[in-house]
């Protein structure tokens, strides 16, 4: 199809993965010695891993990688990771993503959570209340209907 | 307190609210009513509508920083203690209706009685302890957690399920893990006719007579990360002995990953 004048075409990408979301690699990316101290017992509720048993390393565009289903992306490893410990790092770096709040589904939570809620969800106690204050945006020069 | 009392004392507006729709925004106030006693809060919930009781809830555990919470007379109201986004205790000392505990982010929920339709759906961590039966569609797209039912269970138990564990001592009805993308489910008892129909992935293991396998639902191998998981699952909710289960797997012949694209592949991991 002819591109038509003025119309400019969406970006299209094969993947979403956490670097494109938010611009840029963490250090728990590049570095397993940033993950090396989590408890992930301690993280989760229950008294096993729980949830984290779900999560497994996988791979993204060849890359070791981790699913983060709080933002629906891919969260790579640029580490060589020591054989049977694949697992676990994959559930370490997710950790250390969420609970620092650099998961990008939790950056969203500021601008549009319309209900109060943890803004680090249950991994960190005493994690500020977000969405509390959370208003309906409004379409410049539209006015609601009489009713 | 009544209902109509906390409205009276509260001061009811003349005019209803309106809300951007245009429709009436219904009173969202906090009752503040619950007992706090070193960090633990009772909520007599006997004259509250399922509203107040959710909005106690959070109050409690987001403002007030308490972990662990009784909730009393629950009286099988439908949709309690939904969407609680932290670490904490919840027990209901009594039955819940539908919905019960759904969209749950890190509870540990205890229910002394029975539940509705649709207990711990979409649950994404956390643990819902049911000491009666629960009722259809138990589980329902759950992601994680574990979701424990000592009694029987109803028809499509775990549909579309995408992680977590359900466990039940009693029978499970017909579809039982129907489109099942991930994730465990132990079935103690019998199940009816249809077990993992049209399943894509995880595992369920039945102790009991399966009425019929639904399509491509196939048995599965044994291996020693099973007897781990069983055991270990048994011995956390002190289920006792676990009883000599059967596996049963997808048998891929109807639906592949591999072949999907990027972004369907993400919707069920």
């Amino acid at each position: 199809m002819a591109e038509m004048e003025g119309v400019r075409e969406p970006e299209k990408i094969q993947s979403i993965d956490s670097e494109y979301l938010s611009g840029k690699r963490f250090p728990y990316q590049e570095d397993i010695s940033g993950i090396e101290g989590i408890d992930l017992d301690a993280l989760t509720p229950g008294e096993d891993l729980n949830w984290l048993e779900d999560i497994e390393l996988l791979e993204e565009e060849g890359m070791p990688a981790v699913f983060d289903r709080y933002s629906n992306s891919f969260l790579k490893i640029y580490y060589e990771i020591p054989e049977g410990r694949e697992n676990e790092i994959a559930r370490k770096v997710l950790m250390a993503h969420l609970t620092s709040g650099n998961s990008y589904g939790i950056r969203l939570k500021e601008a549009h959570a319309k209900f109060p809620q943890p803004e680090l969800g249950p991994w960190v106690e005493d994690s500020k209340t977000t969405g509390a204050d959370w208003k309906a945006p409004v379409l410049e020069g539209w006015e609601p209907p009489e009713h | 307190m009544s209902i109509e009392d906390q409205v009276a004392e509260a001061g009811a507006p003349e005019q209803p609210k309106m809300d951007e729709r245009g429709l009436v925004e219904l009173d969202d106030r906090v009752p503040k009513q619950a007992k706090i006693e070193n960090g633990r809060a009772t909520i007599e919930a006997q004259d509250m509508t399922t509203r107040k009781i959710n909005a106690e809830i959070k109050w409690l555990v987001y403002e007030e920083g308490v972990k662990e919470i009784t909730v009393l007379n629950p009286r099988a109201r439908h949709s309690l203690g939904v969407a609680i986004l932290a670490r904490c205790k919840l027990r209901f000392e009594g039955s819940l209706g539908y919905f019960g505990c759904g969209l749950i982010d890190g509870p540990e929920v205890e229910i002394t009685g029975r539940v509705g339709w649709s207990v711990a759906e979409n649950m994404m961590s956390g643990t819902v302890v049911v000491e009666g039966n629960a009722g259809s569609l138990a589980g329902a797209a759950m992601r994680g957690g574990d979701l424990v039912v000592k009694g029987d269970l109803g028809a499509r138990t775990g549909i579309d399920q995408k992680g977590g564990t359900i466990i039940t001592l009693g029978n499970a009805a017909s579809m039982t893990g129907f489109m099942m993308q991930r994730g465990r489910q132990i079935i103690c008892g019998d199940v009816g006719p249809g077990l993992g129909d049209s399943m894509y992935d995880g595992t369920i293991y039945v102790g009991g007579e399966v009425a019929a396998l639904g399509i491509d639902c196939v048995p599965g191998e044994w291996t020693d990360a099973d007897t781990e998981l069983i055991e270990r699952k048994f011995e956390i909710y002190g289920l006792g002995n676990p009883p000599e289960l059967k596996k049963f797997v997808c048998g891929k012949k109807l639906y592949n990953y591999d072949s999907l694209e990027p972004s369907e592949r993400k919707l069920v991991l």
